[in-house]
């Protein structure tokens, strides 16, 4: 039996949803899918008044809708943008998104952005610093910072602490929320040998608003976070531990690169319906 | 007896770590590269990164500098697809890496990083088929600019009709957010249109003027081939000048009867949507 939705801030479970992505605009504008919501990458829409926004209006007067950002560089050294946080908060309103989400990581500094996610020092000093830039991100957002925990390929040799350790006193010094991410949970434990089972074991039930699924590539050595295949079954098996501690929390399905047709990007995500206990998945497989 | 770690002020450590990240070459000689040895002796980093089982210190940190040129080349060939089908994927690898190399994203999206390509391409030196790279370049980036500018509502097309005689002569047309007109030293619109339907039998490349207009409507962007008189007078229109002198800027040009040819062409860019309404004093 999946218990219902703990988080704190009673935000609903939304269901099983997918990625906005452009390839898929026009099946969706035309089919009008059964999708429980869409996550869309906020920078995406930031600027522009062309066909995206148009299609992100229509998106969202139809289904709701959450914010995913790549750039607001929580673990950055570089000052906050003021001026993305403007727009972030801009669009969140104009959408209804139902919560804000983005990375525990950092994408440049010196006014450059690498468009990366890249691995923060898991120390006090860090943990410090990334608790004072959610604080101040909430406050211009007027709304609670989820973040998610990204696929990380090095390791810091200063870092004191783990990385879910970090993410949980992080939580409740800024409090915050997380996007859990179960595959780069699978990838980064693949990647720096540790058992991912003790990380999603360790994350606070209460603070999960969200999940995410990927696919990933194995180059032998270490994965990396491609996005680009369908989900393996050990991060299934890890999505099921973690549901049974969260209850059902939205979850959704990233798919972006060599991006399939919809249905079956769809598809994929439906999966995630049997380990959530949901009868309308008993029933498909019944039938 | 391994070293202790090394605390590098956060700030110090991600410029390190940018500095190797965006250096092209292999990632042995981007933690040697002076930009990354100025924040960090190549001798140090392994008390700064971990091995892995698998990995040393320093290819750990080159999974992410291995990825960096790639998203960029990337990020440009969405926005110049043209440009890299016209070099190729070797001569446009080498165009970005020294793109980037001068001019790094400094935005939250990569929708900019491409702004200043046309003049990089028109500017620097070893890029095959230049001037016409570089013309192909500015109409590209026109197309980037058209797709995602703001929103202006489109004029009425059945407005012109209306708009007073006495009216006319200080009439300024404003065009939509949504609008460039270009002129080029080559046939770029007609590569351009070969590369989008996949036709890999490409128009004549030699130097030839032409003049398109670049414009959206109903959310799609569309160009319109234009002659040199039709460019100029909407030219003229486009950058305010009042239509009775746009029209005799032109109409001098013109044999017959210039008049209507202007009136007619207004008519037809105002029905496209090229504009969003009229100013008159």
């Amino acid at each position: 039996m999946i218990p219902e939705t703990k988080n704190r801030w009673r935000f609903p479970d939304l269901g099983v949803g997918v990625g906005l992505r452009t390839v898929h605009y026009a099946h969706i504008l035309e089919k009008k899918p059964d999708v429980d919501f869409f996550e869309i990458l906020s920078e995406n829409y930031m600027d522009t008044g062309g066909r995206p926004l148009w299609v992100l209006e229509q998106v969202a007067e139809r289904y709701p809708v959450v914010l995913h950002g790549v750039s607001l560089s929580i673990g950055g050294s570089d000052p906050l943008d003021r001026d993305y946080l403007r727009k972030l908060k801009s669009l969140a309103e104009a959408t209804r998104a139902r919560w804000v989400s983005d990375h525990l990581c950092w994408t440049g500094v010196a006014g450059r952005n690498t468009h990366d996610l890249l691995p923060m020092p898991l120390t006090e000093a860090a943990l410090a610093h990334v608790t004072d830039r959610v604080k101040a991100v909430s406050d211009a957002l007027g709304r609670p910072l989820f973040l998610e925990n990204a696929s990380t390929y090095a390791e810091f040799a200063a870092s004191s602490m783990p990385e879910w350790e970090f993410f949980g006193r992080l939580m409740e010094a800024a409090d915050c929320g997380m996007l859990l991410d179960v595959n780069n949970v699978y990838v980064s434990s693949f990647n720096h040998g540790f058992d991912p089972k003790r990380y999603i074991d360790a994350i606070d039930p209460s603070r999960v608003a969200q999940y995410h699924l990927a696919g990933h590539t194995n180059k032998g050595t270490h994965i990396v976070d491609t996005h680009n295949d369908y989900v393996i079954d050990p991060v299934w098996e890890l999505y099921r531990r973690s549901v049974a501690r969260t209850g059902r929390v939205a979850t959704l399905l990233e798919w972006d690169a060599d991006i399939p047709a919809f249905d079956v990007v769809h598809g994929e995500a439906q999966k995630a319906r049997a380990f959530r206990g949901e009868e309308k998945a008993v029933a498909a497989a019944a039938s | 007896m391994p070293l202790p770690p090394l605390d590098l002020p956060l700030s110090r450590l991600q410029r390190w770590m940018q500095a190797v990240i965006e250096q092209p070459g292999s990632v042995d000689e981007a933690v040697e590269a002076p930009a990354s040895k100025e924040e960090l002796d190549p001798e140090e980093i392994g008390r700064v990164i971990l091995p892995s089982k698998t990995l040393t210190s320093v290819e750990r940190v080159g999974v992410y500098q291995g990825m960096y040129l790639l998203r960029m080349v990337e990020a440009l060939e969405n926005d110049y697809p043209a440009l890299a089908h016209l070099l190729g994927p070797h001569a446009f690898g080498d165009l970005v890496t020294r793109y980037v190399a001068a001019h790094p994203s400094k935005s939250y999206t990569l929708n900019r990083l491409g702004e200043a390509l046309p003049e990089f391409v028109r500017t620097n030196r070893g890029i095959p088929k230049k001037a016409f790279a570089a013309d192909l370049a500015r109409l590209e980036r026109a197309v980037t600019e058209v797709f995602d500018a703001e929103r202006s509502p489109a004029w009425p097309a059945e407005e012109i009709e209306r708009l007073p005689q006495e009216a006319w002569p200080g009439a300024v047309f404003l065009p939509i957010a949504a609008f460039r007109v270009l002129a080029f030293s080559y046939p770029v619109n007609a590569y351009f249109q070969s590369v989008k339907d996949e036709n890999h039998d490409h128009p004549d490349m030699g130097r030839k003027a032409t003049w398109v207009a670049v414009w959206r409507k109903n959310y799609e962007v569309w160009r319109l081939n234009l002659g040199k008189d039709a460019y100029e007078f909407l030219r003229a229109l486009a950058s305010g000048r009042p239509f009775g002198k746009a029209v005799a800027a032109t109409a001098r040009k013109l044999q017959g009867s210039a008049g209507d040819q202007l009136f007619r062409w207004l008519r037809d860019w105002v029905a496209e949507g090229m504009f969003q309404g009229v100013r008159t004093s």
